[in-house]
């Protein structure tokens, strides 16, 4: 387990106030906040700007990791708690429950985890805690339903009745109809009860991984419809996979690029379900052989088209 | 073996109040507030009694944004609301714009 320097983490010197940590804090939470941020893993930072200000904003923590520090600890260093490194320190889960610190390193864990559940204010909790997660589903979920392997770090009480941190995977069955944007809830997956109780839930906010296909607007879906220049001309009846099967579209005549067909109900699936919009595309065949330059002089010669007769040239 | 677990969508039994503050970790009272304050979605909830509100994904997903929000910047809820807003009005419009197939990323 390596040592972590909280003090880097925020950007801070290792006498810095308690206003200047917070404001350290906030102005990292700005850049990191996984709602707004563009920084490349803004999820991850966020975490270890959180796991950091939990210990620097307390000063009882605080006050107990510099003194490792002072010990010989340095970031990167292998590192194991000494024993009686703590003496002197009470330690209470202020700020952040347990469920958002599961989300903190093993550094964390092994420093204040079983602190904090020592600490008798809080073994009078009853039903276990409810635990938040993400999960990325494929569009195709939606219509089928799916079964998904979910690995997942769950505070469990040891034998002492201490809280340690393992590693839980479960297979979880997820009903048709589900979509991005929507929370789905796994009964007792959530913290473990205390004195008996029932264990907390487990809810998952569902987001769709990107799709080369289909671009999806809550239930709706668009995907390009490829057409020949012939077939959007004169109409005609096209075969296309959507996420649901194969599908027979009839193109109507005189259809340009652009052109929305609307197959109603074939979006995701729900008590309403959402529409499925396919976009013409209008493809041109290339005329690489004489055989096709001929047929698109003729086209020139006979049609007498002026693309661009409303631009007034 | 693993264990198997059916995933239950929250729309099929929506959360109560109580269900929604302990999942939050928020008091009753707050969400009471927010919801009179107007920022959560369910504007329509409150000439209703409170131990008959039902909560959706949306609202859920609103509450624990509006948590983090204040607990991160300590700021107030009507700030955290405008940020909130804001964030939603972004995702929606990106959204959008990937539908209609505008974005090149």
């Amino acid at each position: 387990m390596e040592f972590k320097d909280y003090y880097k983490t925020l950007d801070i010197s290792r006498d810095a106030a308690a206003d200047e940590i917070k404001k350290a804090f906030r102005r990292l939470a700005r850049k990191y906040h996984p709602d707004v941020s563009k920084e490349v893993d803004a999820e991850k930072k966020m975490k270890e700007i959180n796991e950091a200000y939990t210990v620097l904003s307390d000063p009882e923590k605080r006050a107990a990791y510099d003194q490792l520090e002072r010990q010989g600890f340095q970031a990167g260093s292998d590192f194991q708690p000494p024993p009686g490194w703590d003496a002197g320190f009470e330690f209470t889960g202020q700020g952040f429950s347990d469920a958002q610190t599961a989300d903190f390193s093993d550094f964390f864990s092994q420093l204040f985890r079983n602190q904090m559940r020592a600490d008798p204010r809080h073994t009078h909790h009853m039903r276990g805690e409810d635990h938040h997660a993400k999960i990325m589903l494929d569009l195709e979920d939606s219509y089928h339903g799916t079964t998904r392997s979910l690995t997942l770090r769950m505070p469990k009480l040891d034998h002492q009745g201490r809280t340690i941190l393992v590693e839980h995977t479960l297979n979880v069955r997820i009903p048709k109809g589900v979509h991005a944007g929507k929370v789905i809830r796994l009964a007792g997956q959530g913290g473990p009860g205390h004195a008996g109780e029932v264990s907390g839930d487990l809810f998952l906010e569902v987001h769709f991984k990107p799709h080369y296909r289909y671009r999806i607007e809550n239930k709706d879906i668009y995907a390009a419809l490829p057409v020949a220049p012939w077939e959007a001309a004169l109409g005609a009846t096209v075969k296309i996979p959507v996420p649901d099967g194969l599908v027979d579209v009839r193109v109507p005549e005189n259809s340009q690029s652009g052109r929305k067909l609307r197959l109603k109900g074939r979006g995701i699936p729900a008590a309403t379900p959402g529409d499925l919009y396919l976009v013409l595309e209008v493809v041109l065949p290339s005329a690489a052989t004489e055989k096709a330059r001929k047929f698109y002089q003729t086209m020139a010669h006979e049609l007498a088209f002026n693309p661009r007769q409303n631009l007034g040239v | 073996m693993l264990q198997e677990i059916d995933a239950i969508l929250l729309e099929d039994t929506m959360l109560s109040l109580d269900d929604l503050a302990r999942s939050c970790r928020v008091s009753r009272e707050w969400i009471i507030e927010h919801v009179q304050w107007g920022l959560l979605p369910d504007k329509n909830l409150i000439n209703a009694d409170p131990d008959v509100w039902i909560f959706d994904s949306r609202s859920f997903l609103r509450v624990r944004r509006m948590v983090a929000i204040e607990r991160d910047f300590e700021c107030n809820p009507e700030l955290a609301g405008l940020v909130a807003d804001l964030i939603e009005e972004v995702e929606s419009l990106r959204t959008r714009l990937n539908a209609s197939e505008l974005n090149e990323n």
